[in-house]
Protein backbone atom coordinates (compact mmCIF):
# COMPACT_ATOMS: atom_id res chain seq x y z
CA UNK A 1 0.00 0.00 0.00
CA UNK A 2 1.30 3.43 -0.83
CA UNK A 3 1.77 5.97 1.61
CA UNK A 4 -0.69 8.54 -0.27
CA UNK A 5 -3.28 5.83 -0.33
CA UNK A 6 -2.69 4.99 3.68
CA UNK A 7 -2.98 8.84 4.32
CA UNK A 8 -6.35 8.96 2.36
CA UNK A 9 -7.17 5.64 4.42
CA UNK A 10 -6.96 7.50 7.25
CA UNK A 11 -8.91 10.47 6.85
CA UNK A 12 -11.56 8.41 5.60
CA UNK A 13 -11.37 6.87 9.10
CA UNK A 14 -11.22 9.95 11.25
CA UNK A 15 -14.27 10.95 9.26
CA UNK A 16 -17.12 9.51 11.29
CA UNK A 17 -15.68 10.23 14.64
CA UNK A 18 -15.05 13.86 13.85
CA UNK A 19 -18.93 14.13 12.36
CA UNK A 20 -20.21 12.38 15.66
CA UNK A 21 -18.54 14.68 17.65
CA UNK A 22 -19.90 17.59 14.91
CA UNK A 23 -23.26 15.87 15.87
CA UNK A 24 -23.14 16.35 19.21
CA UNK A 25 -21.89 19.16 19.83
CA UNK A 26 -24.39 21.00 16.89
CA UNK A 27 -27.19 18.99 19.29
CA UNK A 28 -25.59 20.42 22.71
CA UNK A 29 -25.04 24.01 21.33
CA UNK A 30 -28.47 24.18 19.55
CA UNK A 31 -29.93 24.19 23.06
CA UNK A 32 -32.92 21.00 21.98
CA UNK A 33 -31.36 19.00 24.46
CA UNK A 34 -30.62 20.53 27.99
CA UNK A 35 -26.81 20.60 29.13
CA UNK A 36 -27.85 18.00 32.52
CA UNK A 37 -28.48 15.39 29.39
CA UNK A 38 -26.07 16.12 26.67
CA UNK A 39 -22.98 17.99 28.22
CA UNK A 40 -21.02 19.94 25.02
CA UNK A 41 -17.75 17.55 23.88
CA UNK A 42 -15.59 20.40 25.04
CA UNK A 43 -16.98 20.31 28.23
CA UNK A 44 -16.61 16.76 28.57
CA UNK A 45 -12.88 16.54 27.19
CA UNK A 46 -12.03 19.54 29.60
CA UNK A 47 -12.93 17.13 32.13
CA UNK A 48 -11.75 14.89 31.28
CA UNK A 49 -8.21 16.45 31.30
CA UNK A 50 -8.60 17.96 34.60
CA UNK A 51 -9.21 14.52 35.57
CA UNK A 52 -5.63 13.43 34.25
CA UNK A 53 -4.08 15.76 36.67
CA UNK A 54 -6.62 14.56 39.65
CA UNK A 55 -4.36 11.84 42.07
CA UNK A 56 -8.20 10.00 43.39
CA UNK A 57 -8.96 9.29 39.51
CA UNK A 58 -5.35 7.73 39.17
CA UNK A 59 -6.01 6.23 42.62
CA UNK A 60 -9.46 4.80 41.07
CA UNK A 61 -7.23 3.46 37.70
CA UNK A 62 -5.03 1.79 39.36
CA UNK A 63 -7.57 -0.41 41.22
CA UNK A 64 -9.55 -1.08 38.19
CA UNK A 65 -6.16 -1.92 36.60
CA UNK A 66 -4.84 -4.48 39.42
CA UNK A 67 -8.32 -5.96 39.25
CA UNK A 68 -8.01 -6.54 35.26
CA UNK A 69 -4.77 -7.79 35.18
CA UNK A 70 -5.15 -9.91 38.65
CA UNK A 71 -8.20 -11.31 36.76
CA UNK A 72 -6.27 -11.86 33.27
CA UNK A 73 -2.94 -13.60 34.64
CA UNK A 74 -5.25 -15.89 36.43
CA UNK A 75 -7.27 -16.77 33.21
CA UNK A 76 -4.05 -16.99 31.46
CA UNK A 77 -2.48 -19.84 33.28
CA UNK A 78 -5.86 -21.29 33.73
CA UNK A 79 -6.54 -21.46 29.93
CA UNK A 80 -3.43 -22.07 28.46
CA UNK A 81 -2.63 -24.76 31.00
CA UNK A 82 -5.68 -26.98 30.48
CA UNK A 83 -5.74 -25.81 26.63
CA UNK A 84 -2.77 -27.56 26.32
CA UNK A 85 -3.22 -30.72 28.72
CA UNK A 86 -6.47 -31.48 27.00
CA UNK A 87 -4.17 -31.64 23.74
CA UNK A 88 -1.50 -33.86 25.56
CA UNK A 89 -3.51 -36.46 27.19
CA UNK A 90 -7.27 -38.03 26.30
CA UNK A 91 -8.23 -38.12 29.57
CA UNK A 92 -8.15 -34.78 30.71
CA UNK A 93 -9.56 -33.86 26.76
CA UNK A 94 -12.70 -35.47 27.62
CA UNK A 95 -13.19 -34.31 31.05
CA UNK A 96 -12.63 -30.70 29.68
CA UNK A 97 -14.11 -30.65 26.30
CA UNK A 98 -18.08 -31.47 27.72
CA UNK A 99 -17.21 -29.17 30.57
CA UNK A 100 -16.42 -26.30 28.54
CA UNK A 101 -19.58 -26.74 26.47
CA UNK A 102 -21.68 -26.36 29.33
CA UNK A 103 -19.91 -23.23 30.94
CA UNK A 104 -18.53 -21.39 27.66
CA UNK A 105 -22.34 -20.11 27.23
CA UNK A 106 -23.59 -19.28 30.23
CA UNK A 107 -23.12 -15.86 30.80
CA UNK A 108 -20.52 -15.57 33.84
CA UNK A 109 -22.10 -12.40 34.76
CA UNK A 110 -24.86 -14.51 36.30
CA UNK A 111 -22.52 -15.90 38.58
CA UNK A 112 -21.14 -12.58 39.94
CA UNK A 113 -23.80 -12.81 43.10
CA UNK A 114 -22.95 -16.00 43.90
CA UNK A 115 -18.91 -14.99 43.93
CA UNK A 116 -19.82 -12.11 46.13
CA UNK A 117 -21.96 -13.94 48.41
CA UNK A 118 -18.89 -16.69 48.55
CA UNK A 119 -15.91 -14.24 47.66
CA UNK A 120 -17.18 -10.94 49.43
CA UNK A 121 -17.70 -7.42 48.21
CA UNK A 122 -14.50 -6.48 47.86
CA UNK A 123 -11.49 -7.21 45.13
CA UNK A 124 -11.99 -11.17 45.14
CA UNK A 125 -15.29 -11.60 43.76
CA UNK A 126 -14.40 -9.35 40.95
CA UNK A 127 -11.14 -11.26 40.08
CA UNK A 128 -13.03 -14.26 39.80
CA UNK A 129 -15.77 -12.96 37.60
CA UNK A 130 -13.03 -11.59 35.30
CA UNK A 131 -10.98 -14.05 35.60
CA UNK A 132 -14.06 -16.62 34.72
CA UNK A 133 -15.02 -14.16 31.71
CA UNK A 134 -11.37 -14.16 30.03
CA UNK A 135 -10.30 -17.97 30.48
CA UNK A 136 -12.87 -19.41 27.44
CA UNK A 137 -11.25 -17.64 24.83
CA UNK A 138 -7.94 -17.96 25.85
CA UNK A 139 -8.55 -22.27 26.35
CA UNK A 140 -10.41 -22.70 23.04
CA UNK A 141 -7.75 -20.67 21.27
CA UNK A 142 -4.85 -22.80 23.28
CA UNK A 143 -6.59 -26.02 22.83
CA UNK A 144 -7.35 -25.08 19.07
CA UNK A 145 -4.08 -23.96 18.28
CA UNK A 146 -2.09 -26.85 19.86
CA UNK A 147 -4.43 -29.49 18.30
CA UNK A 148 -3.62 -28.19 14.82
CA UNK A 149 0.21 -27.80 15.51
CA UNK A 150 2.01 -30.75 12.61
CA UNK A 151 2.93 -34.13 14.45
CA UNK A 152 6.01 -34.20 12.13
CA UNK A 153 7.63 -31.81 14.46
CA UNK A 154 6.73 -33.33 17.38
CA UNK A 155 8.09 -36.65 15.98
CA UNK A 156 10.90 -35.08 15.22
CA UNK A 157 11.62 -33.55 18.96
CA UNK A 158 10.77 -36.98 20.27
CA UNK A 159 13.42 -38.71 17.85
CA UNK A 160 15.91 -36.22 18.66
CA UNK A 161 15.54 -37.46 22.36
CA UNK A 162 13.13 -35.32 24.37
CA UNK A 163 10.67 -36.46 26.43
CA UNK A 164 6.79 -36.62 25.59
CA UNK A 165 5.97 -33.93 28.21
CA UNK A 166 8.79 -31.26 27.18
CA UNK A 167 7.64 -31.68 23.73
CA UNK A 168 4.45 -30.70 24.56
CA UNK A 169 6.06 -27.37 26.74
CA UNK A 170 9.32 -27.01 24.45
CA UNK A 171 7.55 -27.53 20.83
CA UNK A 172 3.29 -27.87 21.27
CA UNK A 173 2.76 -24.70 22.32
CA UNK A 174 5.60 -23.05 20.84
CA UNK A 175 4.58 -23.44 17.35
CA UNK A 176 0.74 -22.72 18.62
CA UNK A 177 2.13 -19.27 20.17
CA UNK A 178 0.10 -17.04 17.58
CA UNK A 179 -3.26 -18.94 18.18
CA UNK A 180 -2.51 -18.45 22.02
CA UNK A 181 -1.52 -14.99 21.46
CA UNK A 182 -4.64 -14.40 19.80
CA UNK A 183 -6.68 -16.21 22.64
CA UNK A 184 -4.86 -13.87 25.49
CA UNK A 185 -6.04 -10.66 23.24
CA UNK A 186 -9.33 -11.48 23.21
CA UNK A 187 -9.02 -12.18 26.94
CA UNK A 188 -7.90 -9.17 27.91
CA UNK A 189 -10.40 -6.93 26.23
CA UNK A 190 -13.12 -8.90 27.89
CA UNK A 191 -11.17 -8.50 31.11
CA UNK A 192 -11.52 -4.65 30.24
CA UNK A 193 -14.76 -5.07 29.58
CA UNK A 194 -15.48 -6.95 32.43
CA UNK A 195 -14.04 -5.31 35.39
CA UNK A 196 -15.86 -2.07 34.71
CA UNK A 197 -19.20 -3.60 34.97
CA UNK A 198 -18.42 -5.60 37.91
CA UNK A 199 -17.26 -2.10 39.27
CA UNK A 200 -21.16 -0.96 38.10
CA UNK A 201 -23.13 -3.80 39.62
CA UNK A 202 -21.23 -3.20 43.07
CA UNK A 203 -18.19 -1.54 44.09
CA UNK A 204 -16.84 1.58 45.67
CA UNK A 205 -13.54 2.50 44.32
CA UNK A 206 -12.64 1.89 40.37
CA UNK A 207 -13.88 3.21 36.93
CA UNK A 208 -17.17 1.84 37.01
CA UNK A 209 -17.68 3.13 40.30
CA UNK A 210 -16.76 6.50 39.14
CA UNK A 211 -19.51 6.25 36.35
CA UNK A 212 -22.09 4.94 38.69
CA UNK A 213 -21.52 7.51 41.29
CA UNK A 214 -21.45 10.55 38.55
CA UNK A 215 -24.89 8.69 37.05
CA UNK A 216 -26.64 8.78 40.72
CA UNK A 217 -25.86 12.78 41.65
CA UNK A 218 -26.94 13.54 37.69
CA UNK A 219 -23.34 14.46 36.90
CA UNK A 220 -23.54 13.70 32.68
CA UNK A 221 -20.23 15.43 32.19
CA UNK A 222 -18.48 13.07 34.71
CA UNK A 223 -20.04 10.10 33.71
CA UNK A 224 -18.98 10.37 30.02
CA UNK A 225 -15.48 10.28 31.52
CA UNK A 226 -14.70 6.84 32.72
CA UNK A 227 -16.66 5.25 29.33
CA UNK A 228 -13.68 7.59 27.58
CA UNK A 229 -11.14 6.77 29.85
CA UNK A 230 -11.76 2.83 29.82
CA UNK A 231 -12.46 3.16 26.13
CA UNK A 232 -8.65 4.45 25.79
CA UNK A 233 -7.56 2.33 28.51
CA UNK A 234 -8.72 -1.06 26.11
CA UNK A 235 -7.04 0.91 22.65
CA UNK A 236 -4.00 0.77 24.90
CA UNK A 237 -4.15 -2.36 26.23
CA UNK A 238 -4.51 -3.39 22.71
CA UNK A 239 -2.06 -1.42 21.09
CA UNK A 240 0.94 -2.41 24.10
CA UNK A 241 -0.79 -6.35 23.46
CA UNK A 242 0.21 -6.08 19.63
CA UNK A 243 3.72 -4.88 20.20
CA UNK A 244 4.40 -7.81 22.71
CA UNK A 245 2.98 -10.11 19.91
CA UNK A 246 4.96 -8.96 17.36
CA UNK A 247 7.99 -9.60 19.72
CA UNK A 248 7.14 -12.59 20.75
CA UNK A 249 6.53 -13.71 17.33
CA UNK A 250 9.21 -12.24 15.42
CA UNK A 251 10.47 -15.60 14.13
CA UNK A 252 7.12 -16.16 12.73
CA UNK A 253 5.64 -15.66 9.17
CA UNK A 254 3.43 -12.81 8.69
CA UNK A 255 -0.13 -13.42 9.44
CA UNK A 256 -2.79 -11.62 7.43
CA UNK B 1 -14.88 -43.85 27.72
CA UNK B 2 -14.41 -43.23 23.98
CA UNK B 3 -17.75 -44.85 23.07
CA UNK B 4 -19.62 -43.38 26.29
CA UNK B 5 -18.89 -39.79 24.56
CA UNK B 6 -19.85 -40.58 21.62
CA UNK B 7 -23.27 -40.66 22.71
CA UNK B 8 -24.60 -37.23 21.57
CA UNK B 9 -25.87 -35.14 24.31
CA UNK B 10 -24.10 -37.39 26.82
CA UNK B 11 -20.80 -35.55 27.68
CA UNK B 12 -22.61 -32.10 28.32
CA UNK B 13 -25.31 -33.88 30.62
CA UNK B 14 -22.57 -35.62 32.66
CA UNK B 15 -20.60 -32.33 32.95
CA UNK B 16 -23.76 -30.70 34.49
CA UNK B 17 -24.28 -33.69 36.97
CA UNK B 18 -20.46 -33.33 37.34
CA UNK B 19 -20.48 -29.65 38.25
CA UNK B 20 -23.86 -30.28 40.81
CA UNK B 21 -22.00 -32.87 42.41
CA UNK B 22 -19.20 -30.84 43.35
CA UNK B 23 -21.12 -27.83 43.95
CA UNK B 24 -22.93 -30.28 46.77
CA UNK B 25 -20.36 -31.34 48.40
CA UNK B 26 -18.59 -28.32 48.66
CA UNK B 27 -21.38 -26.23 50.08
CA UNK B 28 -21.49 -29.15 52.61
CA UNK B 29 -18.07 -29.00 53.34
CA UNK B 30 -17.85 -25.04 53.77
CA UNK B 31 -21.77 -24.84 55.20
CA UNK B 32 -22.35 -20.83 54.90
CA UNK B 33 -25.10 -19.66 54.03
CA UNK B 34 -23.63 -18.04 51.29
CA UNK B 35 -23.80 -21.31 49.60
CA UNK B 36 -26.57 -23.59 49.77
CA UNK B 37 -26.25 -26.85 48.58
CA UNK B 38 -27.06 -28.01 44.99
CA UNK B 39 -30.39 -29.70 45.96
CA UNK B 40 -31.85 -26.89 47.75
CA UNK B 41 -31.00 -24.51 44.95
CA UNK B 42 -32.91 -27.34 42.46
CA UNK B 43 -35.74 -27.81 44.36
CA UNK B 44 -36.45 -23.88 44.44
CA UNK B 45 -36.70 -24.31 40.81
CA UNK B 46 -40.14 -25.20 40.15
CA UNK B 47 -41.28 -22.58 42.38
CA UNK B 48 -39.63 -19.86 40.36
CA UNK B 49 -41.06 -21.17 36.91
CA UNK B 50 -44.80 -21.40 38.01
CA UNK B 51 -44.63 -17.78 39.59
CA UNK B 52 -46.35 -15.74 37.01
CA UNK B 53 -44.29 -12.56 38.23
CA UNK B 54 -40.81 -14.41 37.43
CA UNK B 55 -42.01 -15.86 34.67
CA UNK B 56 -43.00 -12.70 33.25
CA UNK B 57 -39.96 -10.94 34.08
CA UNK B 58 -38.11 -13.54 32.02
CA UNK B 59 -40.36 -13.50 28.96
CA UNK B 60 -39.94 -9.97 29.29
CA UNK B 61 -35.99 -10.13 29.23
CA UNK B 62 -36.53 -12.53 26.69
CA UNK B 63 -38.35 -10.49 23.99
CA UNK B 64 -35.89 -7.54 24.42
CA UNK B 65 -33.08 -9.52 23.69
CA UNK B 66 -34.66 -11.08 20.85
CA UNK B 67 -36.19 -7.53 19.25
CA UNK B 68 -32.63 -6.19 20.20
CA UNK B 69 -31.07 -9.23 18.45
CA UNK B 70 -33.29 -9.02 15.22
CA UNK B 71 -32.51 -5.17 14.47
CA UNK B 72 -28.78 -6.15 15.47
CA UNK B 73 -29.01 -8.53 12.29
CA UNK B 74 -30.79 -6.00 10.13
CA UNK B 75 -28.01 -3.46 10.12
CA UNK B 76 -24.94 -5.58 11.37
CA UNK B 77 -24.65 -8.02 8.00
CA UNK B 78 -24.77 -5.30 5.27
CA UNK B 79 -22.56 -3.08 6.75
CA UNK B 80 -20.35 -5.84 7.33
CA UNK B 81 -20.53 -7.38 3.98
CA UNK B 82 -20.11 -3.81 2.39
CA UNK B 83 -17.08 -3.51 4.33
CA UNK B 84 -15.68 -6.67 3.47
CA UNK B 85 -15.66 -5.78 -0.42
CA UNK B 86 -15.11 -2.09 -0.49
CA UNK B 87 -11.55 -0.44 1.21
CA UNK B 88 -13.42 3.19 1.58
CA UNK B 89 -16.40 1.63 3.66
CA UNK B 90 -13.78 -0.55 5.92
CA UNK B 91 -11.58 2.29 5.80
CA UNK B 92 -14.55 4.45 7.34
CA UNK B 93 -16.19 2.16 9.80
CA UNK B 94 -12.84 0.27 11.41
CA UNK B 95 -11.07 3.56 13.53
CA UNK B 96 -15.17 3.97 14.96
CA UNK B 97 -15.43 0.06 15.69
CA UNK B 98 -12.30 0.20 16.97
CA UNK B 99 -12.77 3.17 19.78
CA UNK B 100 -16.28 1.43 20.81
CA UNK B 101 -14.92 -2.08 20.74
CA UNK B 102 -13.63 -2.10 24.58
CA UNK B 103 -16.33 0.43 25.78
CA UNK B 104 -18.86 -2.54 27.95
CA UNK B 105 -22.44 -1.60 26.41
CA UNK B 106 -24.33 -2.62 29.09
CA UNK B 107 -21.89 0.37 30.87
CA UNK B 108 -24.02 2.79 28.85
CA UNK B 109 -27.37 2.01 30.66
CA UNK B 110 -26.95 5.32 32.84
CA UNK B 111 -26.87 7.72 30.00
CA UNK B 112 -29.07 5.95 27.87
CA UNK B 113 -31.81 5.31 30.06
CA UNK B 114 -31.11 9.42 30.74
CA UNK B 115 -32.16 10.00 27.16
CA UNK B 116 -34.41 6.94 26.85
CA UNK B 117 -36.00 6.60 29.87
CA UNK B 118 -36.29 3.37 31.78
CA UNK B 119 -38.04 1.32 29.37
CA UNK B 120 -37.94 -1.00 26.59
CA UNK B 121 -36.39 1.54 24.27
CA UNK B 122 -32.99 1.87 26.47
CA UNK B 123 -32.30 -1.87 27.25
CA UNK B 124 -33.17 -2.99 23.44
CA UNK B 125 -30.46 -0.29 21.93
CA UNK B 126 -27.86 -1.52 24.67
CA UNK B 127 -28.61 -5.33 23.40
CA UNK B 128 -28.62 -3.87 19.79
CA UNK B 129 -25.32 -2.01 20.27
CA UNK B 130 -23.67 -5.40 21.90
CA UNK B 131 -24.63 -7.82 19.59
CA UNK B 132 -24.24 -5.49 16.45
CA UNK B 133 -20.11 -5.38 16.77
CA UNK B 134 -19.18 -9.32 16.68
CA UNK B 135 -21.72 -10.05 13.67
CA UNK B 136 -20.00 -6.90 11.86
CA UNK B 137 -16.60 -7.88 12.59
CA UNK B 138 -17.33 -11.75 11.01
CA UNK B 139 -19.80 -10.57 8.12
CA UNK B 140 -16.82 -8.78 7.61
CA UNK B 141 -13.97 -11.23 7.41
CA UNK B 142 -16.69 -13.57 5.98
CA UNK B 143 -16.67 -10.89 2.78
CA UNK B 144 -13.24 -10.38 2.67
CA UNK B 145 -11.95 -13.74 2.22
CA UNK B 146 -15.04 -14.47 -1.26
CA UNK B 147 -12.38 -15.94 -3.66
CA UNK B 148 -12.17 -13.08 -6.55
CA UNK B 149 -12.73 -15.47 -9.64
CA UNK B 150 -16.60 -15.87 -8.35
CA UNK B 151 -17.46 -12.35 -8.35
CA UNK B 152 -15.39 -11.69 -11.80
CA UNK B 153 -17.93 -14.71 -13.27
CA UNK B 154 -20.33 -13.10 -11.83
CA UNK B 155 -19.94 -9.75 -13.18
CA UNK B 156 -19.08 -11.26 -16.81
CA UNK B 157 -22.22 -12.59 -16.54
CA UNK B 158 -23.98 -9.21 -15.87
CA UNK B 159 -25.03 -9.05 -12.55
CA UNK B 160 -24.82 -5.42 -10.93
CA UNK B 161 -22.81 -4.60 -7.49
CA UNK B 162 -26.52 -4.91 -5.09
CA UNK B 163 -27.20 -8.30 -6.66
CA UNK B 164 -23.49 -9.19 -6.53
CA UNK B 165 -23.51 -8.59 -2.94
CA UNK B 166 -26.81 -10.45 -2.48
CA UNK B 167 -26.15 -13.71 -4.47
CA UNK B 168 -22.42 -14.04 -4.13
CA UNK B 169 -20.90 -12.46 -1.29
CA UNK B 170 -23.61 -13.39 1.48
CA UNK B 171 -23.88 -16.72 0.83
CA UNK B 172 -20.31 -17.00 0.15
CA UNK B 173 -19.73 -15.10 3.74
CA UNK B 174 -22.42 -17.27 5.42
CA UNK B 175 -20.95 -19.42 6.91
CA UNK B 176 -18.43 -16.55 8.80
CA UNK B 177 -21.48 -15.02 9.05
CA UNK B 178 -23.23 -17.75 11.44
CA UNK B 179 -19.98 -18.05 13.80
CA UNK B 180 -20.96 -14.13 14.34
CA UNK B 181 -24.04 -14.54 15.01
CA UNK B 182 -23.35 -17.75 17.30
CA UNK B 183 -21.08 -15.32 19.14
CA UNK B 184 -23.53 -12.10 19.21
CA UNK B 185 -26.51 -14.71 20.87
CA UNK B 186 -24.46 -15.27 23.82
CA UNK B 187 -23.46 -11.80 24.06
CA UNK B 188 -27.25 -10.72 23.73
CA UNK B 189 -27.53 -12.70 26.76
CA UNK B 190 -24.91 -11.25 28.85
CA UNK B 191 -25.97 -7.93 28.07
CA UNK B 192 -29.66 -8.45 28.64
CA UNK B 193 -28.72 -10.11 32.14
CA UNK B 194 -25.75 -7.25 32.72
CA UNK B 195 -27.83 -4.48 31.42
CA UNK B 196 -30.97 -5.43 34.26
CA UNK B 197 -28.34 -5.89 36.78
CA UNK B 198 -27.16 -1.84 36.36
CA UNK B 199 -30.85 -0.60 35.67
CA UNK B 200 -32.05 -2.78 37.84
CA UNK B 201 -36.01 -2.28 37.25
CA UNK B 202 -37.40 -5.34 35.88
CA UNK B 203 -36.00 -8.68 34.00
CA UNK B 204 -33.58 -11.56 35.17
CA UNK B 205 -30.97 -8.89 36.45
CA UNK B 206 -33.37 -7.79 38.54
CA UNK B 207 -34.80 -11.08 39.78
CA UNK B 208 -31.53 -11.77 40.73
CA UNK B 209 -29.96 -8.74 42.92
CA UNK B 210 -34.07 -8.91 44.74
CA UNK B 211 -33.16 -11.72 45.80
CA UNK B 212 -29.53 -11.64 46.87
CA UNK B 213 -30.90 -8.19 49.16
CA UNK B 214 -33.50 -9.99 50.44
CA UNK B 215 -30.97 -13.33 51.12
CA UNK B 216 -33.42 -15.50 49.31
CA UNK B 217 -30.08 -17.27 48.44
CA UNK B 218 -31.62 -20.32 47.01
CA UNK B 219 -33.36 -17.89 44.51
CA UNK B 220 -30.41 -16.86 43.51
CA UNK B 221 -28.66 -20.01 42.64
CA UNK B 222 -31.92 -21.00 41.18
CA UNK B 223 -32.14 -18.08 39.07
CA UNK B 224 -28.31 -18.59 38.03
CA UNK B 225 -28.69 -22.08 37.03
CA UNK B 226 -32.12 -20.77 35.01
CA UNK B 227 -29.81 -18.13 32.92
CA UNK B 228 -27.18 -21.02 32.70
CA UNK B 229 -30.01 -23.03 31.22
CA UNK B 230 -30.91 -20.44 29.00
CA UNK B 231 -27.65 -19.87 27.65
CA UNK B 232 -26.76 -23.34 27.06
CA UNK B 233 -30.45 -24.45 25.02
CA UNK B 234 -29.83 -21.07 22.91
CA UNK B 235 -26.30 -22.00 21.84
CA UNK B 236 -27.50 -25.53 21.47
CA UNK B 237 -30.71 -24.61 19.48
CA UNK B 238 -28.28 -22.41 17.29
CA UNK B 239 -25.53 -24.97 16.08
CA UNK B 240 -28.55 -27.48 15.23
CA UNK B 241 -29.39 -24.51 13.15
CA UNK B 242 -26.64 -23.77 12.32
CA UNK B 243 -25.29 -26.91 10.84
CA UNK B 244 -28.65 -26.92 8.79
CA UNK B 245 -27.77 -24.11 6.72
CA UNK B 246 -24.31 -24.13 6.54
CA UNK B 247 -23.94 -27.51 6.04
CA UNK B 248 -22.23 -27.51 3.30
CA UNK B 249 -19.13 -25.28 5.25
CA UNK B 250 -16.66 -26.89 7.42
CA UNK B 251 -17.55 -26.39 10.91
CA UNK B 252 -15.18 -23.76 11.85
CA UNK B 253 -15.39 -23.34 15.65
CA UNK B 254 -16.04 -25.77 17.81
CA UNK B 255 -17.47 -23.88 21.02
CA UNK B 256 -18.95 -19.86 20.67
CA UNK B 257 -16.43 -17.36 22.28
CA UNK B 258 -18.54 -15.07 24.43
CA UNK B 259 -17.39 -11.50 25.66
CA UNK B 260 -19.28 -8.74 27.04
Amino acid sequence: MTAGRRTVEIAIGILPIALLIALWHALAASGATPAAILPPPAAVFARLLQQFGNAQYWDNVAITLFRLFSGFSIAVVIGVSLGLAATGSRLIESLVRPLVRVLAPLPKVALYPAMILILGFDHASKITLVAADAVFPILLATYQGTMAVEPKLVWSARAAGTSQRMALFKVVLMAAMPSVLTGCRIGLIISCIVVFLAEMITSTEGLGYLLVRAGRNFETVDMFVPLISISILGLTLNAAFNMLRGYLLRGFPEEH
Amino acid sequence: MKRLSQIPGLPPLLACAGLLGVWEVAARIIGISGLPPAHEALRELPKILTDKESLLNILDSMRRMLIGFSLALIVAVPIGLMMGRARLVAAFFNPLLMIIYPVPKAALMPLIMLWLGVGDASKTLVIFLGVSLPVIYHAYQGARAVEEKMLWSAAAMGLGPAARLLRIVFPAALPEIMVGIRTGLVLALITMVTSEMIARKQGVGDLLFNALAMAQYETVYATIIIIGMLGFVIDAAFEKLRFRVVAWAEPTHDIAVGST
